[in-house]
């Protein structure tokens, strides 16, 4: 295994494609967090409650870091978030999706299928060869981990009745299509390959995705959207996210979340100092 | 033990659970402690849409730190309530959802701007921090713990807030004045944090007879004023002409006209029937209706048997 | 179900009774656990115990091992100059404390210092 390189070391090609990849990465974390922070004081119980806010504070965390890395070229949290167009952002339309009250189903089923997802791109990523994309990784595997089990648990629990297992069925049906746009390639998806910024190919990683998934929420009872012999790409919704085509809740999302900034008519943006200052 | 015991032996820290407490200071202290869970749950409530509207990341992730430990005081303030054997904490909260739970007057109106937060996140968490401090004393042992975790964790809460109008004040024309609107708007409520005087206080000499408070109303606002009142003129607030409100320097006192306050609004809001108040508390207890399904499903899989209750299919 | 949880700060220090959590099994207490006693402070362990379990008895059930004058326990009742040894001067400042705590009675001993 070679020396990492930074970002600034890059040609101009690679450098564009790890740019993409970071948009990823960070849009999706981002907005999931924004969503999750929805259900903080309106959790089902008061421990659930902290649990979940400790997800979205640490999701914001990760979008955090890699808007940072985005940083290193030529991009500030202004031009990153609330100066830019909804349409230019990259997340996946899973993250984006709003919920209904009550469909405390919908935040767990989400954030499964969200942070195997994770899981997987983040041990692709950490074989990038680039700093800015490899050093952040071991401190958010740990966060992730705590993600992944608070799911699992939730789950489990959720589907050992037949009311909760109704509503976990529900939300999967509703979300899975939107669940698949994770894997969906952008328009730089080639040149990431290439470089081999992520070390294992968007469909290889669905694939173990599925099957994950799949063997986890059958295990529970919960029938899959798709069957094994289905072609994911034939369950796409509409929009996916990727390539910067949203649902019509993404733009309303990003104009509730930049409402202050505007009205302000802000140009700062109140940055606090870190814990190792 | 009698009544007269108690206020006898009433001192810092003196009663716990294990003491046989006479029902007139369990329910006493019911009242104080459900009053403050309440309060931190609506307070929480209040704030949350601000995590939402908040125009940076840093911000975000502050307001949603400072709601999280909020609903974490309401959690240690119920459980220190429960110990008291009136109440369990799903009936206060069931209760608050049934607009029978009482709470902060300020948390009873509504909040829609950013350049507001700093009214509760400074103002009220200020008034707020002045009066836990002195309930460390308290007579009931899980209360003054509870403050003991309280007071640790909302010093962020306060400077948090601070940092906010901070920002305001130096920022645009436009901005200084929606921060003097705001303070104009919310001020009088933030006097009546601490209640009504104390010769129109109805709980509090049995309170502090028996120890569960140290201060009185008076004592805690005129501590508050002598420390935010700097506070604000320093972020080039200026104190609104009324209330009237003397200092006096020879006692360090400052005098409010109480009948400049607005008591008829108070007391509507201290029985759940002020609007706005409603509005908030009905909107917290649909959402907490929605969810009465999870907690359903989690109770189907307590069996009160510390293993995973996880049985369905496994070997 | 209700659990107790016990938090030791750092490596080497005792755990200290923090709260309770509320959850239906050992592992989603666990969960819960962490993020509620373990977030805010420096946390280096947590015991989580169900709350069933612990049994607690007091002054009203037991005098804790006698109230019958036992002085001969306790090394301030004992007349010798302990500063030969730092350790044994330690433990009998420490014990000084807790009589003074006790209200116990200081020990008379024959005077000499």
């Amino acid at each position: 295994m070679g020396d990492l390189r930074s970002l600034a070391d890059l040609s101009d090609e690679e450098r564009t494609a790890a740019e993409a990849l970071l948009f990823r990465l960070a849009d999706d974390e981002f907005v999931l967090a924004e969503r999750y922070t929805e259900w903080q004081v309106i959790a089902p119980t008061l421990e659930s409650d902290l649990a979940l806010s400790n997800i979205a504070q640490d999701e914001l965390g990760h979008a955090r870091v890699w808007y940072d890395a985005l940083n290193r070229i030529g991009h500030t949290e202004q031009s990153l978030v609330w100066e830019r167009d909804p349409g230019s952002f990259r997340h996946s339309t899973l993250v984006e999706l709003p919920f209904e009250e009550g469909d405390w189903a919908d935040a767990i089923v989400r954030s499964y299928l969200y942070d195997v997802a994770e899981d997987l791109r983040l041990d692709a990523v950490a074989e990038s060869g680039v700093h800015e994309l490899v050093d952040p990784i071991e401190k958010l595997r740990s966060e992730e981990e705590y993600h992944l089990q608070h799911a699992q648990q939730w789950l489990e629990r959720l589907c050992d009745d037949a009311d909760g297992l109704d509503h976990v069925q529900d939300a999967t049906d509703r979300l899975f299509e939107h669940a698949l746009t994770l894997w969906v390639p952008g328009p730089e998806a080639a040149a990431i390959e290439e470089y081999g910024l992520r070390g294992d190919s968007l469909a290889s990683m669905r694939r173990q995705w599925l099957d994950t998934v799949g063997s986890f929420l059958e295990s529970l009872g919960v029938t899959m959207p798709l069957d094994p012999e289905d072609d994911p790409a034939d369950h796409r919704p509409a929009a996916v996210g990727r390539d910067g085509s949203h649902t019509d809740h993404w733009p309303r999302l990003h104009d509730d979340l930049t409402e202050t900034y505007r009205e302000l008519d802000r140009s700062d943006v109140r940055r606090l100092r870190g814990e190792s200052a | 033990m009698d009544i007269d015991a108690v206020k006898a032996r009433a001192g810092p820290r003196e009663f716990g659970p294990a003491d046989d407490m006479p029902e007139e200071y369990r329910k006493a202290a019911t009242r104080m402690l459900q009053f403050h869970a309440n309060s931190e749950i609506m307070g929480a409530y209040l704030e949350k849409p601000f995590i939402r509207k908040s125009p940076s990341i840093d911000r975000k992730l502050a307001f949603s730190a400072k709601v999280q430990d909020e609903i974490g005081h309401g959690q240690l303030l119920y459980r220190a309530a429960e110990a008291l054997g009136v109440k369990t904490r799903e009936e206060m909260l069931d209760e608050l959802g049934r607009g029978d739970g009482k709470f902060l007057n300020c948390f009873h109106y509504e909040m829609t701007d950013w350049w507001e937060t700093p009214m509760i996140a400074f103002f009220v968490d200020g008034a707020a921090m002045k009066r836990q401090a002195t309930l460390k004393q308290s007579s009931w042992t899980p209360y003054a713990h509870a403050m003991d975790k309280i007071c640790f964790e909302e010093g962020f809460h306060v400077k948090h807030g601070e940092d906010i109008m901070r920002e305001l004040a130096s920022g645009s024309r436009k901005e200084q004045r929606l921060l003097q609107e705001a303070f104009d708007t919310w001020w009088p409520r933030i006097l009546q944090f601490f209640g009504p005087t104390d010769d129109k206080s109805t709980h509090h000499d049995f309170a502090a007879d028996v120890g569960l408070k140290t201060m009185t109303n008076d004592e805690l606002r005129n501590q508050f004023l002598n420390a935010y009142v700097p506070k604000a003129r320093k972020y080039g607030l200026e104190i609104p002409d009324e209330p009237r409100i003397r200092y006096h320097e020879d006692r360090d006192h400052y005098e409010v006209v109480e009948d400049d306050l607005d008591w008829d609004e108070f007391f509507a809001i201290a029985k759940n029937e002020y609007p706005e108040g409603l509005d908030q508390i009905n909107g917290r207890a649909s959402a907490r209706e929605a969810v009465e399904w999870a907690r359903e499903s989690l109770d189907a899989s307590d069996s009160g048997m510390p293993g995973a209750a996880v049985a369905a299919g496994s070997d | 179900m209700r659990w107790e949880v016990f938090r030791q700060d750092k490596r080497g220090d005792y755990h200290k009774h923090c709260g309770d959590i509320h959850a239906p099994d050992r592992e989603m207490a666990t969960l819960f656990a962490q993020i509620q006693h373990g977030r805010r402070m420096t946390t280096n362990s947590l015991w989580v115990v169900p709350s069933d379990e612990v049994t607690e008895i007091d002054t009203e059930d037991t005098a804790f091992g006698g109230r019958t004058d036992k002085a001969y326990r306790w090394a301030t009742t004992y007349n010798v100059d302990a500063s030969f040894a730092k350790e044994v001067e330690d433990s009998e400042k420490e014990q000084a404390a807790v009589e003074r705590e006790r209200g116990a009675t200081a020990s008379e001993g024959e005077g000499d210092d």
